[in-house]
């Protein structure tokens, strides 16, 4: 059971997962596997679970059915705070900064209560701030202040402050001007070469495919296509496969 | 004992006033009003001081309920557009300042002293034995004139939108601006019901001094309203005779248990009151009697069919 | 005049001290928290009974009163409003005056209405300058101030500070971030009790205390806390000298006792004219 070898296992890896809220189930016995360094992204259209996919993996939604392990360790039934010790960090798609602290007390508050060994140590905190120059130089600001972009590299900053195995990163680019797109995408690649895995969820599918390894398309819950990024608009079309034809 | 149980009577009816004023404002509406006390007070001594100047008793209430419908309206406007909590803060203020003026400006209220010798209505037309009777009559009418006014305003269009607009946020941010509106005469409609309440309260002891207008007045009508249930003028009738005649039975206690003096008597009350509120809120939020729980997308459908038939 | 906004300042500072408990409140539980006065009142009886009935030196006594009224705002907040947490604040705010008429009505009956003054040393007042400065009034300043500072320093430096102003600007985002919300807004009560016990016996060595003394100060800590934008902890504080001195001022020109009309007034004015508050910066939403 033990890790032993991290590549042959996989960072996070899904099975059969069923989940909802209070209704019908919205996820239907979803698996999936992600590979460890690469950027993972989830597309879909509206309404066909992505976040709720998300917010159970973070543990905001439980699980109903099925298992989700990290680096071989089941973390089904861990509560949000908890999955976080254990190294999967999580991105809200807003409200993702506490606004009216500066950035740094943004970044102390993000490991500060979390119990487990996961508090990050000055040399972490220097690895993050060396990726993010940008939130780096404002420490004083209050995050409120800052560009939406800036917000959302400050968000990553804390996420990552906990070092995550995994980050998962709910449409990092919901609400962005087209320039900040651009950057964001890069923070993730940024972020997958510093050795995280990174799980996200896109709406903005050609902006977002360029930065990925996997594409996943979920679509009524369920999963449609597991392909390579650069394949996925080549060799399909994502027009019928959003309609539910093969 | 029967004069006593008249007085019981009187004073349950013109709080019964009160207590359906505050249902309009708070339990319709949501809009709390802690300076409750305040309003029946400006109600009380405008009455007192037109009865005075010798107007008749008809023309002094009406002018009560004109002067306090104005203060509500302008109380409610200064807070309208902010949050709810900001009118509560409001309102504490207002029944502060009357108080305050009440006590201090003696060439127009008399002081500490209040106002003594104020006319009762019919006085000369009644023999006195049974005056009570007769005065009680008249509250027991003020009180179901104000119970039909405010039944069928809840039964209105009106009401529907106030209702919806409480139950609500996304429903009371779409409507805006009619909305500010008719929470501000919601408001000014109660508080001029309220001025009935002093006005009565005026007439029955004949005399008024800042003494008989304490925030025990206040806690009596939200202890009224939240037993009767928010919103239902009926279970507000009931809740204001349970709530008084249970304090005012507590009188009695006096007899019995001779430690206590009537200061202390006072304090065990307001601290029954306030653990009856507290109690109510976590275990029975909808008071003994019940509205009728509809969801706010019906009632603004019955409010906008009520309007398209009006225009046709 | 000078002696005025003197003793305005002072009477800001008492007036400061439950204005940010109140502010804490308001921004951590989401309610304003129409008990703070009879809070004041029946913290200045607990340590009024300490000091003359129980013969503690008033120090000691003030502080184990704090001690005391804490445990029992903590028992409070878990017997009301903890099961009213989600029903909003037109709930709670009800639930607080339902708090209030119960914590003041105790101590009536208790103490009964008789004024109760604690068990100092009447001292002479010193003079500077011309301008009457009494022993109590130079306590008075030092200790507000120095609670002042600490709470400042509490929240701006410790982990507690941090979790409170976490929890009050995203509740959600700070239990992911696993902060414990009911353990925050305990030790939020706690502060807001110590906040009120050191003004109450500011207040009862100033004057002296009786059932009403709070309920004589609610409408000045209310505007207080309405001058400085609700929830923000230094703008009450501003809040609260802007309207001891207002309120000394107006002397002049208004009688005495229409102190809380003055501030009364200030309210309506901001409500009409600023209803962001006096610093003007809204607190920055979502
Ligand atoms: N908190 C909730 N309670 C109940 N149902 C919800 C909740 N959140 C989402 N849903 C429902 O679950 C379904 C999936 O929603 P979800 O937000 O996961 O979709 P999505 O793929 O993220 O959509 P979008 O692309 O619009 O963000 C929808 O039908 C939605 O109405
Ligand atoms: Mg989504």
């Amino acid at each position: 059971m033990s890790p032993g070898r991290p590549e042959l296992v996989a960072p996070l890896a899904v099975e059969g997962l069923f989940a909802g809220y209070g209704g019908g189930d919205i996820l239907k016995d979803v698996s999936l596997s992600v590979p460890a360094g690469k950027v993972f992204t989830v597309v879909g259209p509206n309404g066909s679970g992505k976040s709720t996919l998300i917010k159970t993996l973070a543990g905001l939604v439980a699980a109903r059915q099925g298992r989700i392990a990290l680096c071989g360790r089941d973390i089904t039934r861990l509560a949000a705070a908890r999955r976080v010790s254990a190294g999967l960090a999580y991105v809200p798609q807003e409200h993702n900064v506490f606004r009216n602290l500066t950035v740094g007390e943004n970044l102390k508050l993000s490991t500060e209560f979390l119990d487990g060994g996961r508090l990050a140590g000055p040399e972490q905190r220097e690895r993050v701030l060396a990726l993010f120059p940008d939130v780096a130089e404002r420490r004083g600001l209050l995050a409120g202040n800052l560009s939406g972009g800036q917000r959302q590299m400050l968000a990553f900053a804390c996420a990552l402050m906990a070092n995550p195995e995994v980050l998962l990163l709910d449409e990092p680019s919901a609400g962005l001007s087209p320039k900040f797109v651009q950057e964001i995408f890069q923070a993730v690649l940024t972020v997958r070469d510093a050795g995280v895995t990174v799980f996200m969820i896109e709406q903005n599918v050609a902006a977002a495919l360029p930065f990925s390894d996997i594409a996943l398309v979920l679509v009524a819950g369920q999963v449609r296509l597991v392909t390579a990024a650069d394949r996925l608009l080549a060799e399909h079309d994502l027009h019928s496969l959003y309609l539910g034809e093969a | 004992m029967i004069a006593y149980l008249v007085t019981i009577l009187t004073l349950v009816s013109i709080a019964a006033i009160v207590a359906l004023a505050l249902n309009l404002q708070w339990g319709l509406c949501g809009m709390v009003n802690f300076g409750i006390v305040g309003f029946v007070a400006l109600g009380a001594y405008t009455t007192a001081l037109l009865a005075l100047a010798g107007t008749g008793p008809i023309l002094a209430l009406a002018g009560a309920v004109a002067v306090c419908a104005l203060a509500g309206g302008l109380v409610a406007l200064l807070s309208v557009r902010l949050s709810e909590e900001y009118l509560a803060i409001v309102t504490l203020g207002f029944g502060e300042i009357v108080r305050v003026v009440s006590l201090n400006e003696a060439w127009l209220t008399g002081g500490a002293l209040g106002l003594p010798g104020i006319p009762r209505p019919l006085i000369e037309s009644v023999p006195s034995e049974s005056y009570d009777w007769v005065f009680l009559g008249l509250c027991l009418l003020a009180l179901a004139a104000v119970f039909l006014l405010l039944e069928s305003l809840t039964r209105s269009p009106f009401g529907r939108l106030v209702r919806a607009v409480r139950d609500d946020d996304v429903v009371a941010a779409t409507l805006g601006k009619n909305v500010l509106r008719t929470r501000v005469v919601a408001f000014a409609v109660g508080s001029g019901v309220t001025a009935v309440a002093g006005g009565l309260q005026a007439f029955h002891f004949s005399y008024i001094d800042p003494s008989q207008f304490t925030p025990i007045v206040s806690a009596y009508a939200f202890m009224a309203v939240i037993a009767g249930g928010r919103g239902s003028n009926r279970g507000i009738l009931l809740g204001a005779c349970t709530v008084m005649v249970l304090l005012e039975g507590s009188r009695f206690l006096k007899d019995f248990v001779e430690v206590l003096d009537a200061e202390q008597l006072a304090s065990i009350r307001l601290i029954l009151i306030g653990l009856g509120l507290i109690l109510f809120l976590i275990y029975r939020p909808q008071g003994f009697g019940r509205e009728p729980r509809r969801s706010a997308g019906s009632l603004l459908g019955e409010a906008a069919a009520d309007g398209r038939e009006r225009t046709s | 005049m000078a002696q005025l906004v003197l003793n305005g300042l002072i009477t800001g500072m008492i007036v400061a001290l439950p204005a940010v408990a109140l502010t804490l409140i308001f921004s951590i539980l989401k309610f304003p928290n129409f008990a703070i006065g009879a809070m004041l009142t029946a913290s200045a009886y607990i340590a009024w009974s300490l000091n003359v009935l129980a013969g503690l030196p008033l120090l000691a006594a003030a502080v184990l009163a704090a001690l005391l009224f804490a445990l029992a705002m903590v028992l409070t907040d878990r017997a009301v409003f903890r099961p009213l947490r989600e029903r909003g604040p037109i709930t709670l705010l009800v639930a607080s005056m339902g708090v209030s008429f119960v914590l003041e009505n105790l101590c009536r009956l208790a103490f009964g209405n008789l004024a109760r003054n604690f068990d100092i040393p009447i001292a002479r007042p010193h003079r500077f300058w011309g301008l009457r400065v009494n022993q109590e009034q130079i306590t008075t300043a030092i200790v507000a101030l120095a609670a002042m500072a600490a709470v400042y320093l509490l929240l701006r430096h410790s982990p507690l500070g941090r979790a409170m102003r976490a929890v009050a600007d995203n509740p959600a985002l700070a239990a992911a971030r696993g902060i414990d919300r009911d353990r925050t807004i305990l030790w939020t009560w706690a502060i807001a009790a110590v906040l009120t016990t050191i003004a109450g016996v500011l207040v009862g060595m100033d004057r002296a205390i009786d059932p009403l003394m709070g309920w004589s100060y609610i409408i000045s800590i209310f505007a207080a806390a309405i001058l400085g934008g609700l929830g923000s902890p230094v703008g009450a504080v501003l809040g609260a000298l802007v309207i001891g001195v207002v309120q000394e001022v107006s002397t002049l020109v208004i009688a005495s006792n229409y102190r809380q009309a003055v501030s009364f007034a200030a309210i309506a004015l901001l409500l009409l004219f600023r209803p962001q508050g006096l610093l003007g910066q809204r607190r920055i939403k979502r």
